[in-house]
């Protein structure tokens, strides 16, 4: 008995859907609801235009898993964002910011906090939505024009035809027992597609192309090689003036562009009063015989000037120190001429050259080698000195440098 | 349905006869309708009023102004402002923390006041919940383009770049854009998910394909089915309980920018709820900017009544007053802490080159809400309209002069300088506000500006009545 | 009835009470909201607990020999404790009739009878303040003239921290505290005789300025008690972090009273599982923003590192003191939180008693972590640099008794304050709603 202001269907041969009862208040759809909820029926529901205080009880439904959903939510994006700062700022990229320890916990706290209810309020929404079916495009009921007031002012109860209990007379009755304001037939919908429209469809691939799209090009940019100078999107920006080293500045009256320091003023760190450690001289000018105390001759000292001197000397004077590094080899393989070997380090005289001026020698140079002064810190200097002297030992060992103990396997 | 079409008709003769189709009582035969009624007459009217069309004239026009100094201070860099040393933050970030303020009402009128039962926020949270997302929108176009390169602000999310670095995590900075990042998306989710029954309304009572087709869209279906209706209730608490200490969070992290650092006027501890409080303040205010207007040209009078503005102006009132307890703590400990910089920092920001500030900002905020206690003051539209502005512009004053004059006079009077802002920082700032009504405009014209669901929810007519049943 | 079978199980109290009173009138549902029968024996019991345990403190706290230092660190924890429960239903009540709230009626007279316990309180600040007055410098070091001349910091705050104003700040508290409480409670009282027209509006119109005077009062009571023991710390979030304790433990407080009122048949139909609800949420609340604002004091001092403030921060992550701070952040936030996060935990009385008494304990400890390293921090500040100094945890009995004391004795006042009053407002013209309030 369908009504005359439905829309189109082909309503002489569809099944039928259910059987819809319309009231108009929400006491009478609750009472309504009870009574349908003790005839126990399993495939039911109500319609409103509003939540109604005290429907879940009446349709008998039980309390939903949401919460406990968005709580495991919660906990994992608690934990993911403990773990990506943890990851990136101890393990992948530790770097030292005002002094803090990789691992402060105190400035974890925020960011933690935010990715717990961001992933806590993106499942609410989804589990919401997918727990409740939705998007939910057609539906038989859509067919009904009277049904279009239950987003207004009205309220319905359908029970649907599918269920075990369902008997067009026995329903109907109960459902005349309620006092509905109008009790209708719902047909199955023959007329709308199941599928999507393509407008939509297209618009959705269009949308998750675009998606991928900066993924895609960021992952090409980093896997892939370039010969192209970067783009400069705003080259006002990204080319500003300023001096470099040596360039001329209209801004000062000298058209220096590097300042110098101010007179009467030593840079922070550079006073370096002590003459043994920073000159490698003593008292008197002369040079010092000694290592300054600041440099002990400790293993790790050692190591150390063994590396540096690994990095700096070897090149031309050879790992072993005997002026023949691999800068050597080739100059001598190239054979032209102008040559001049590097000094073989393990010469009397450099036996007894003193310590200080062989610091000299490395900070500010000698004949053809230049000075090593602001390359190599301070200590770096007096660590190979160190290495050095035990390199130019190993040349010239006696027999009572062995231990006692050992000087019988010598034999 | 046949009693909406002739109403709509009458409306629409209405409008053609040169009235206001918004003004008048809405009409249906019980009250559900009057509501769908009500609220649905500003998307079902052919024509919005001719304020409509000016106010937004007005915005589209500081929006393209916006534009302009946008483009210009991306093409020019940011000397185009008058941010200098020592005073490198200036308007930009005053701006930000502005608008990020005013992005705090909405959630908290959605989601504190749902979890407090104030019903009466019904009425005025669609609203509160639109601004949040635009004010939002506005801010966060401004730490963007102050790094100075504004192509690149991608370089603060957390995602590997070319050049394997990560972002700092363990600077304020980057929990600002956790902290925003998070808050616009729950916002969005929020509001979106508190519009789906009422798209579902638009759908069902549009005339036109298209209208039907989009509502249709973003109502996915929604037939209020009271299984349904169960979850999304359940769903919409969890929300509000996750979106309260969000909200507190997110002032509280922007202030961290500040309190973590050691500048006397910018760590002080009591930084977090301060902020929080003026965020709710400011907020508020807007709200009442918004919804004054609002009421008074769409025909709004009968859902957000004098009792709304009464109950947000007494918020403002006590807002106004925590955040004069935090102005007056921090005084009384600069003086208590025995520093000499701290104590010479407030000293300065009274009676200093930026005294002029500062008394603005102590009579916007503290001075002019106190008009409120006058019961007649709190329930006049109007009066709640000006108060609304004059606390905006003191809390926008607030936040310069906590950045402007702790910066421009630190520890060493040295380095000691004084900001002045260019054309362009004006117009910026100014152009914002285009960005934000534009917005706010198209959605009073095109989206459900009142929940009508839940005003229908707490009408004595929803109760189910008790006791005549067994 | 259960409720009428325990009223008759005690008829001997009967005569005791006043015939001209309201008490011991019946709800219109038949709830019994008398304080007969009840008050009194609380008041007895508390009252000499409370009187031997504040005597045997004292005796302890003399002979001990300490100049009383040992006393009146472990007075000062206790007192701070019930001061917060006082001042904390002091803002509870007055948050209610500011926001003109009807779902707590129910609850709301036992606030008001906490509250009005401000005189006792008065009353029992005197451990404290005379000594100070007699020139014990135990508690405060800017009480001893000489270490004030001595130190440039301490002089230049002597305008606020001298005895003379100190003294008079704190009669000025007690006075308004006194006369607030008790005007709340007078007021309710004698609504329960005479119901008055229009009298709630009234009652909002004096909340409102009484709230700000509240707050500023809280806090700088708090600065004076707690904040000025280390007079070169400062925090500008101290009133707020004292106030959230002090709400929290309120609510607290009368959650567990409302039980135990209704473990002894008053109160039975009027405070139902709704308002039990509501309590809890606001505890769990509470708890949070307790969390919160402890988060944001501790990260920004660490944050920013500058020496005089963290200097009190290290001191309480010294020896056994960073195990008392783990215990907070775990016991005070972690658990509770989770613990308390379902409403099911909210609506069973057993749950929600364990978690208030709970709440109550770590909020004596918070209070304890505020105070009793100050002790530690002046052996530090004397000892000579790289000399070990002893960091384990300074208990002592005189904390147990002193807390005994303290909390009998505020029990006590409470139950004097009920003596022939209602335990609900009878006729507050929001009563019946509240009677009627749903929670979600």
């Amino acid at each position: 008995m369908s009504t005359d202001n439905d829309k189109a269907n082909d309503t002489g041969s569809a099944p039928l859907h259910g059987l819809l009862a319309e009231y108009d208040n929400p006491t009478a759809l609750v009472r309504a609801a009870e009574k349908v909820r003790d005839a126990q029926y399993e495939h039911w529901d109500t319609y409103t235009p509003f939540p109604i205080h005290g429907m879940d009880p009446a349709m008998g439904i039980k309390p939903t898993v949401l919460p406990w959903i968005v709580f495991w939510a919660g906990l994992t994006g608690c934990v993911v964002g403990v773990g990506f700062q943890y990851w990136t700022s101890v393990i992948d990229y530790p770097w030292v910011i005002s002094g803090k320890p990789f691992w402060s916990i105190a400035a974890n706290v925020p960011i933690a906090f935010e990715t717990t209810v961001l992933f806590s309020a993106l499942t609410t929404l989804g589990a919401m939505l997918a727990l409740n079916g939705l998007p939910h495009p057609s539906h038989p009921l859509d067919l009904k024009r009277r049904f279009a007031k239950v987003t207004d002012d009205r309220f319905f109860l359908l029970i649907e035809a599918r269920d075990k209990k369902f008997d067009a007379t026995d329903t109907r009755a109960l459902l005349e027992s309620t006092h509905p304001a109008v009790l209708d037939d719902v047909a199955e919908d023959r007329v709308t597609s199941d599928k999507l429209p393509t407008v939509i469809l297209g618009a959705l691939a269009v949308l998750t192309t675009l998606a991928i799209l900066p993924f895609a090009l960021a992952y090409k940019a980093r896997v892939s090689k370039s010969d192209q100078p970067r783009i400069h999107l705003v080259p006002n920006m990204d080319n500003q003036p300023h001096i470099k080293a040596q360039q001329e500045s209209p801004i000062f009256a000298d058209l220096r562009g590097m300042r110098g320091d101010v007179p009467g003023t030593v840079a922070q760190g550079n006073l370096q009063e002590d003459d043994h450690l920073y000159r490698g001289k003593l008292e008197g000018g002369a040079w010092a015989r000694t290592f300054p105390k600041e440099i002990a001759p400790s293993e790790q000292n050692m190591k150390r000037g063994e590396r540096e001197f690994g990095i700096f000397c070897a090149p031309c004077h050879g790992l072993s120190g005997h002026g023949d590094g691999m800068i050597h080899e080739r100059a001598a393989a190239l054979g032209q001429g102008t040559w001049v070997q590097p000094t073989n380090l393990h010469q009397d005289y450099l036996r007894q050259q003193p310590v200080g001026e062989l610091y000299n020698s490395i900070t500010h140079g000698v004949r053809n080698m230049p000075g090593y002064g602001h390359q190599v810190s301070v200590e770096d200097r007096w660590n190979i000195i160190l290495y050095m002297r035990a390199l130019q030992r190993s040349t010239a060992a006696a027999p009572t440098d062995v231990p006692e103990s050992e000087r019988g396997a010598l034999k | 349905m046949a009693a909406t079409i002739k109403a709509g008709a009458a409306e629409v003769s209405a409008a053609t006869s040169g009235l206001n189709p918004y003004q008048g009582p809405p009409v249906g035969d019980n009250v559900f309708a009057k509501i769908t009624q009500n609220v649905s007459r500003v998307m079902e009217v052919p024509k919005p009023p001719r304020a409509w069309y000016i106010a937004f004239g007005i915005a589209l026009t500081l929006l393209s102004i916006f534009g302009a100094c946008l483009g210009w201070v991306v093409w020019e860099g940011i000397g185009a402002w008058g941010n200098m040393v020592p005073v490198a933050w200036a308007f930009d970030i005053t701006n930000f923390v502005f608008w990020v303020g005013i992005g705090h009402a909405g959630t908290l009128i959605s989601a504190v006041l749902f979890l407090l039962r104030q019903n009466w926020r019904t009425a005025v949270n669609r609203f509160a919940e639109a601004m949040t997302i635009f004010a939002v929108a506005c801010a966060a176009i401004f730490p963007g383009i102050h790094i100075g390169r504004p192509w690149l602000p991608y370089w603060m999310f957390p995602i590997p770049n070319q050049m394997g670095m990560w972002p700092q995590f363990r600077s304020p900075l980057e929990w600002d854009v956790f902290a925003v990042g998070t808050y616009a998306t729950v916002s969005v989710l929020f509001w979106y998910m508190g519009m789906i029954p009422d798209f579902a309304t638009f759908r069902d009572r549009s005339t036109s394909t298209i209208k039907r087709a989009a509502y249709g869209l973003v109502a996915m279906g929604w037939r209020g089915s009271s299984r349904q209706w169960h979850r999304y209730e359940r769903a919409y608490l969890l929300l509000a309980a996750l979106a309260t200490p969000l909200v507190l969070s997110v002032h509280s992290v922007v202030s961290f920018d500040f309190a973590t650092a050691q500048l006397p006027g910018w760590h002080t501890t009591i930084f977090p709820p301060y902020f929080v409080a003026g965020a709710i303040f400011g907020g508020f205010a807007m709200v009442l900017v918004l919804a004054v207007p609002a009421r008074q040209f769409f025909g709004l009078k009968y859902i957000i009544t004098i009792k709304h503005i009464e109950l947000m102006a007494m918020v403002i009132l006590a807002t106004g007053m925590v955040v004069g307890y935090a102005y007056g703590m921090e005084f009384f400990i600069a003086w208590y802490s025995g520093s000499m910089y701290e104590g010479f920092t407030f000293q300065n920001r009274a009676f200093g080159p930026y005294a002029w500030a500062y008394w603005t900002m102590i009579f916007c905020n503290v001075v002019s809400p106190q008009i409120f206690w006058w019961k007649k003051m709190r329930s006049s539209p109007w009066v709640a309209f000006i108060v609304g502005v004059i606390v905006n512009v003191g809390m926008w004053f607030e936040r310069f002069v906590i950045i402007g004059t702790s910066l421009a006079r630190d520890f060493l009077p040295g380095s000691w300088g004084y900001f002045i802002p260019t054309p362009v920082d004006y117009l910026t700032l100014g152009g914002s506000f285009g960005l934000f009504f534009t917005l706010f405009l198209l959605f009073c014209r095109y989206l459900p500006m009142v929940a009508m669901a839940e005003v229908k929810s707490i009408m004595p007519e929803a109760h189910v009545a008790h006791g005549d049943h067994h | 009835m259960a409720n009428t079978d325990k009223a008759g199980k005690s008829p001997k109290q009967q005569p005791a009470q006043g015939s001209t009173s309201a008490a011991g009138v019946t709800l219109p549902n038949g709830d019994n909201v008398s304080s007969e029968g009840l008050a009194d024996n609380v008041f007895k019991i508390a009252g000499a607990v409370g009187v031997v345990a504040l005597l045997a403190s004292l005796g302890l706290g003399v002979s001990a020999g300490d100049d009383l230092a040992q006393f009146s660190f472990s007075y000062l924890v206790a007192y701070a404790f019930v001061l917060a429960l006082g001042l904390g239903c002091l803002f509870w009540v007055t948050l209610q009739h500011l926001v003109n709230a009807h779902w707590s009626v129910v609850v709301r007279r036992l606030g008001e009878l906490f509250a009005a316990n401000m005189p006792l309180l008065a009353l029992l600040s005197l451990p404290i303040l005379i000594p100070i007055v007699m020139g014990n410098h135990a508690l405060y070091v800017w009480t001893d003239h000489a270490k004030v001349e001595a130190s440039h910091l301490l002089h230049g705050k002597a305008g606020y921290l001298n005895v003379g104003f100190f003294l008079g700040r704190m009669v000025f508290y007690f006075v308004f505290w006194s006369a607030l409480s008790r005007f709340w409670l007078k007021r309710s009282v004698a609504q329960d005789l005479k119901p008055e027209a229009g009298v709630t509006r009234r009652w909002q119109g004096i909340a409102a300025p009484s709230m700000i005077l509240v707050a500023l009062t809280l806090t700088f009571s708090a600065i004076d008690l707690l904040m000025s023991l280390d007079a070169a710390w400062f925090s500008t979030m101290f009133g707020v972090y004292f106030f959230s304790g002090a709400f929290m433990s309120a609510n607290c407080l009368l959650a567990l009273a409302a039980m135990w009122l209704q473990g002894r048949g008053r109160l039975v139909k009027s405070v139902s599982v709704h308002h039990l609800h509501d309590l809890g949420k606001m505890t769990f609340g509470f708890v949070v923003f307790w969390a919160y604002i402890a988060f944001s004091q501790f990260m920004l001092i660490w944050y920013a590192n500058i020496p005089e403030e963290t200097a009190w921060y290290k001191v309480r992550f010294e020896g056994d003191w960073k195990y008392v701070a783990i215990f907070l952040l775990v016991g005070h936030f972690i658990v509770p939180f989770l613990g308390m996060m379902s409403k099911h935990v909210k609506r069973r009385r057993g749950a929600l008693t364990a978690w208030t008494l709970w709440l109550l304990i770590m909020q004596y400890v918070d209070l304890y972590y505020l105070v009793q390293p100050t002790r530690l921090a002046r052996v530090l500040e004397e000892a000579p640099a790289g000399e070990a100094v002893n960091a384990t945890l300074p208990f002592h009995l005189l904390d147990l008794t002193c807390l005994l004391a303290l909390v009998a004795l505020f029990i006590a006042g409470a139950a004097f304050n009920a003596r022939k009053k209602n335990l609900v407002p009878v006729n507050d013209p929001r009563l019946e709603k509240s009677l009627a309030f749903t929670n979600l």
